[in-house]
C-alpha cells in the first residue's frame, strides 16, 4: 500500500512536470494561433478580439494555471479549430472521448493478438531443435520487422479487403451503430499493428527462454521426470516472461498513445489522427492535452508492468 | 544395480570422460573425487540422463538392474528416462539457490514430484512411511523393461479424489520436510526459495530427492555451497537418510575428506579416467597414485603452517576503533531511505605492518562488510578506521566474475596504475613504464610474458587468480584485503595460490586481512586470527593460541565441525 501511495504521487508529479514543459513549449515555438484560426479573414480589429475571449492577453504563468486549474477540475478546455456547431464551441473532452474507445478498442485487440500468438510461438521456437524450423522462424520474424507498418496495411487491406473481401476498406463502421461490425472492421488494422509486434516479442522470448534454459532449475526439472512441455510451461516460461513483460510494456504504451499510421491507412478516427491534425493546425488546447494524456499512459503501463513483475518474480518485493 | 560399463563421453571433439567402468549396489555409497574438470559431474549427469545436448556416449554403456539406459551410438531415450527420473533415481545439485526455480513456492516444487510420478501407496494410505511397501515396489520394479515400471507404478497409485489426493501430497511433502530437519515445515512450504537460508534450501532440494524413496541418489558436490557447520549437518542427513531408505548414493565431491566421512568405496578421477577406487582406508592409507596424494596432501589441514617467528613490524598499518558497518535495508528512493541495520557492530582491533591477519565466519556474518569498510568502499560507518599506507587493495574471491572478459590480462595489470595517475598527477607514469611494471607483475605472480596479450577467458581459475592478485600488487599497497581468494578454486590450485600469497607477502612486505570461512585454510595463512559471529568479532588472537584453547563456544564448534 505504501508503495502504491509512492507511485502515485510520482505519476502526479511527473504530470505536472511534463504539462508545464508543453505550455512553455508551445509558448516557444513560433507561429499564432489567432492568425491561424482567421485565416484570410483576419483584420487587427479581429485579432485583438479573438486574442481577448482566448485570454491570450494574460501572463503565461496565469495562462498555465488557469489551464491546469480547469484541467483538474475536469474542464480540458475548447479546441481552437472543431465547433460543435455554429455557435458553440467544441470541448477538448468531447473531441477526445469520441476517438477515445476507437484507439482503445484497436489496442486491445491488437494486445490480444500479441500475446495469443507470440508465447506459444516464443516458446515452440525455442524449443525447436529442428534446424528448418528454427531458420524459417528467423526469417518469417525478420522480414514481419521490417515491413513498415504503412505498407503492412497496405498488404493488410489487400489481402483481406480486396482479395479475400472479408471486409469493406475504408468503410469504417461506428461503434455507435453496430459495436459488432466496428470490432470486426478493428481486427484488419489490428492485425496490421500485431505482426511485427508479435515477431518481436516472439523472438524476445525466444532468447530471453534460451538464457534461461540453461539455469540449474532446468536441470531439476528434469533430473524429476518432467516432460519437455513441461519444463517450458510449468517451469522456465515464467522466469523467461521477466524482460518480455518489460517489452510488452513497451509496445502497450507505444498502441494505446495512438498507431498513427495504421489509423490513417485504415481511416480510423482514433487518438493518432486527432493528434496529427491538431498540431498541423495549431489547435493547441487539444495537443496539450493529448501530450498529458500519452504520459498518463505510458506511466500507468509502466506502473502496472512494475505491479506485473512483482506478482511475476516474487525476490522483487521483498528486496 | 547400476552399471557403468567402460563409459566415454564427448563434447565435441574434447573427450570429458574416458572409459570409465563404476559399479554401484543396493544401499552403498560410492564416492567418486576429483578436481574441476576431472569428468566426474559429466559422467554423473550422464548417469542420469540430464547430460548438455552436446554431449554424446563415443563408447561404452549404463544399466540400471538390467535395463540400458544409455548406450554408444544410440540417442538418449528420453521417454525411458523419464520413468526412472525422479521416482528410482533422483539428484541433489550443488548450487540450492539456483537449482531451485526462483519463482515457485517449493511447496510446490517437491510435490511436482508427487504429481509427476503419483503419490507412493503407502502415503496415499495413513500417511506413515514404511519400508515394507517399499519392497513391494522394487518387486514390482525387477521385472525389467521399460513397460513393466510402468505397471509398476500403476500399482502403487491409487486413485483418490482430487481434494483428497492433494490434501494427501501436501501432507506428504510436509512429513518429508521435516524427516529431513526443516522445522516449521508449513512455513518452508509456502516460501520461495530466496526467502530460506542455503542449509534450509539444499534440505528442501533433499526432501525432492527422497520423496519417493528412489532407490538410487546422485548427489553432486551437495556441501560445497554451503558453510561448515551446516555443511557437516547435511552430510550427516544424507548419511541418515542412506541408513534409513538404503538407496544407493552416488556422491560426486572434489574433497577427499568429505567423501572418507561417508563413503564405503572411493573412486578417483582425473582428466576424464577413473585412476584409482577402493574402500576409504585404502585410498587414504595406501594411495597407490601419485596424483590421490596429491589430493590427500593439498588438503588444507594436512599442510605445514608457515613457519612461526617471522619478523611482523610493530607498527600498525590499519587501526579499526569502535567500528560499526551499516546497510540499508529496502531500497533508496526520493520519498524514503532504507532501514539502517548493522551489520557489523563495535569492531576494535590493529593490523600490524607485515601481518597476516585471518578472519573467520560464517556466510552474513559481516566478514564482506567490514572489510569494504575498510576499504572505503562502505560510508555508512561510525567509529574510526585509520589507514598508515597507501591505498588498500582488494583480492576477489571469484577470479571468473572479477576479471573484465573483454580485456587482455596486460590492460587489466595497468589498469590500475593508469586510474592512480588520473587520481594523483604526481604519481602519473608514463604508457612505457606502466607496460613495464605489468610485464614485471606477470612475472612476480609466477605467469610468462606471453600471457599479456591473452584475455581471461583463456585462462584457467588458478591463473585468473594469479591475475587479480597481480591487479591487487601493482600499486605497491601496504595493506591487502582478500575476501576468501581460494575458495572458487581446486584443492590442489588452492595449495599454489595460498604459497604465491605468502610468497609475496615476504617479498614485499605486505599486510593481509585474509577471510575465509574454511578454518584450515586460515590456519595456514594467519599469525593472528579473528573471529566473526552476528557482526561481532567475538574472539582474536594468535592463531596457536585460540587454536588450542579456543574461549567461545562457538569458536570450538568452528574447529571441530571441519
Amino acid at each position: 500500500m505504501k508503495y502504491l501511495g509512492k507511485k502515485i504521487i510520482t505519476l502526479i508529479m511527473t504530470l505536472f512536470v511534463v504539462s508545464a514543459a508543453a505550455f512553455i513549449a508551445f509558448q516557444i515555438i513560433p507561429g499564432d494561433v489567432v492568425t491561424s484560426i482567421l485565416g484570410t479573414e483576419a483584420t487587427p480589429e479581429r485579432e485583438a478580439q479573438l486574442r481577448e475571449e482566448l485570454g491570450l492577453n494574460d501572463p503565461p504563468a496565469v495562462r498555465y494555471f488557469r489551464w491546469i486549474g480547469g484541467v483538474l477540475q475536469g474542464d480540458l478546455g475548447v479546441s481552437y479549430r472543431y465547433a460543435k456547431n455554429m455557435n458553440e464551441m467544441m470541448p477538448v473532452a468531447e473531441l477526445i472521448g469520441d476517438k477515445l474507445p476507437v484507439t482503445l478498442s484497436l489496442a486491445a485487440i491488437s494486445l490480444v493478438l500479441i500475446i495469443v500468438v507470440a508465447i506459444p510461438l516464443g516458446v515452440l521456437w525455442a524449443r525447436s531443435r529442428n534446424k528448418v524450423l528454427d531458420a524459417a522462424l528467423g526469417v518469417i520474424t525478420q522480414v514481419s520487422m521490417a515491413i513498415p507498418s504503412f505498407f503492412l496495411g497496405i498488404l493488410v487491406t489487400y489481402l483481406f479487403g480486396m482479395v479475400l473481401k472479408c471486409f469493406a476498406p475504408g468503410n469504417y463502421v461506428s461503434y455507435e451503430k453496430d459495436p459488432g461490425g466496428f470490432l470486426f472492421y478493428l481486427l484488419f488494422p489490428a492485425l496490421a499493428i500485431a505482426i511485427p509486434k508479435i515477431a518481436m516479442t516472439a523472438r524476445f522470448l525466444r532468447n530471453s527462454m534460451l538464457t534461461e534454459l540453461k539455469a540449474d532449475y532446468v536441470r531439476t526439472a528434469r533430473s524429476k521426470g518432467c516432460s519437455e512441455r513441461r519444463v517450458m510451461y510449468g517451469h522456465v516460461l515464467r522466469n523467461a516472461m521477466m524482460p518480455v513483460i518489460t517489452f510488452l510494456g513497451m509496445i502497450i504504451a507505444e498502441i494505446v498513445a495512438g498507431s498513427i499510421v495504421v489509423e490513417q491507412v485504415f481511416s480510423l478516427p482514433g487518438i493518432g489522427r486527432l493528434l496529427i491534425s491538431s498540431i498541423s493546425t495549431r489547435d493547441l488546447p487539444v495537443v496539450e492535452i493529448l501530450i498529458l494524456y500519452i504520459t498518463f499512459v505510458v506511466i500507468f503501463v509502466y506502473f502496472l508492468v512494475d505491479i506485473l513483475y512483482r506478482v511475476v518474480d516474487p525476490r522483487i518485493s521483498s528486496k | 544395480m547400476i552399471a557403468i560399463e567402460d563409459l566415454s563421453v564427448n563434447f565435441g571433439s574434447t573427450e570429458a570422460v574416458r572409459h570409465v567402468s563404476l559399479e554401484l549396489r543396493d544401499g552403498e555409497i560410492l564416492g567418486v573425487v576429483g578436481e574441476s574438470g576431472s569428468g566426474k559431474s559429466v559422467t554423473a549427469l550422464t548417469l542420469m540422463g540430464l547430460a548438455a545436448e552436446e554431449a554424446t556416449v563415443t563408447s561404452g554403456r549404463i544399466l540400471y538392474d538390467d535395463v540400458v539406459l544409455q548406450e554408444a551410438g544410440k540417442p538418449r531415450d528420453k521417454a525411458l528416462y523419464r520413468k526412472y527420473q525422479g521416482e528410482w533415481m533422483s539428484m541433489v545439485f550443488q548450487e540450492p539457490m539456483t537449482s531451485l526455480n526462483p519463482t515457485q513456492r517449493v511447496g510446490r516444487q517437491v510435490e511436482e514430484m508427487l504429481r509427476l510420478h503419483g503419490l507412493p501407496l503407502e502415503a496415499a494410505g495413513d500417511g506413515e512411511l514404511q519400508r515394507e511397501s517399499d519392497t513391494v515396489r522394487e518387486v514390482s520394479h525387477t521385472g525389467q523393461s521399460g513397460e513393466s515400471a510402468d505397471t509398476g507404478r500403476a500399482g502403487k497409485i491409487r486413485q483418490p479424489r482430487k481434494q483428497e489426493k492433494r490434501q494427501r501430497m501436501k501432507q506428504l511433502v510436509l512429513e518429508t520436510f521435516a524427516s529431513v530437519g526443516l522445522r516449521e515445515p508449513e512455513r518452508v512450504y509456502q516460501c520461495y526459495p530466496h526467502q530460506l537460508s542455503g542449509g534450509m534450501r539444499q534440505r528442501v532440494m533433499i526432501a525432492m530427492a527422497v520423496i519417493l524413496h528412489p532407490r538410487l541418489i546422485v548427489a553432486d558436490e551437495p556441501t560445497t555451497a554451503l558453510d561448515v557447520t551446516v555443511q557437516s549437518q547435511i552430510m550427516d542427513l544424507l548419511r541418515e537418510i542412506n541408513e534409513k531408505q538404503h538407496n544407493a548414493m552416488l556422491f560426486i565431491t572434489h574433497d577427499l575428506n568429505l567423501a572418507r566421512r561417508i563413503c564405503h568405496r572411493i573412486a578417483v578421477m582425473k582428466d576424464g579416467r577413473v585412476v584409482e577406487s577402493g574402500t576409504p582406508e585404502e585410498i587414504f592409507e595406501h594411495p597407490r597414485e601419485a596424483y590421490t596424494r596429491n589430493l590427500i596432501e593439498a588438503v588444507p589441514s594436512r599442510m605445514k603452517r608457515r613457519a612461526a617467528g617471522r619478523s611482523i613490524g610493530r607498527e600498525p598499518v590499519v587501526t579499526v576503533r569502535d567500528l560499526s558497518v551499516y546497510y540499508r535495508e529496502g531500497n533508496n528512493s526520493l520519498f524514503s531511505r532504507g532501514r539502517k541495520k548493522p551489520a557489523v557492530q563495535d569492531a576494535d582491533f590493529t593490523i600490524r605492518w607485515g601481518e597476516i591477519l585471518g578472519l573467520v565466519g560464517e556466510s552474513g556474518c559481516g566478514k564482506t562488510s567490514l572489510s569494504k569498510a575498510i576499504l572505503g568502499m562502505n560510508k555508512e560507518i561510525t567509529g574510526e578506521i585509520q589507514h598508515f599506507s597507501s591505498r588498500p587493495q582488494m583480492i576477489f574471491q571469484d577470479p571468473y566474475s572479477s576479471l573484465n572478459p573483454a580485456k587482455t590480462v596486460g590492460w587489466l595489470l595497468e589498469e590500475p596504475l593508469r586510474a592512480r595517475g588520473k587520481l594523483d598527477p604526481q604519481q602519473a607514469m608514463t604508457a612505457a613504464d606502466i607496460r613495464t611494471a605489468a610485464m614485471d607483475m606477470l612475472e612476480k605472480v609466477g605467469l610468462t610474458e606471453d600471457y599479456f596479450d591473452r584475455r581471461p577467458s583463456q585462462l584457467s581459475g588458478g591463473q585468473r587468480q594469479r591475475i587479480s592478485i597481480g591487479q591487487a600488487l601493482i600499486t605497491r599497497p601496504g595493506l591487502i584485503v582478500a575476501d576468501e581468494p581460494v575458495s572458487a578454486l581446486d584443492v590442489t590450485i588452492q595449495a599454489q595460490i595460498m604459497e604465491l600469497m605468502r610468497r609475496l607477502q615476504e617479498e614485499m612486505q605486505l599486510s593481509y586481512l585474509f577471510i575465509s570461512h574454511d578454518i584450515h585454510v586460515i590456519y595456514q595463512m594467519s599469525d593472528r586470527i579473528m573471529v566473526m559471529k552476528d557482526g561481532r568479532i567475538i574472539e582474536i588472537g594468535d592463531t596457536e593460541e585460540v587454536f588450542a584453547h579456543p574461549r567461545e563456544e562457538y569458536t570450538r564448534q568452528l574447529l571441530r565441525e571441519s
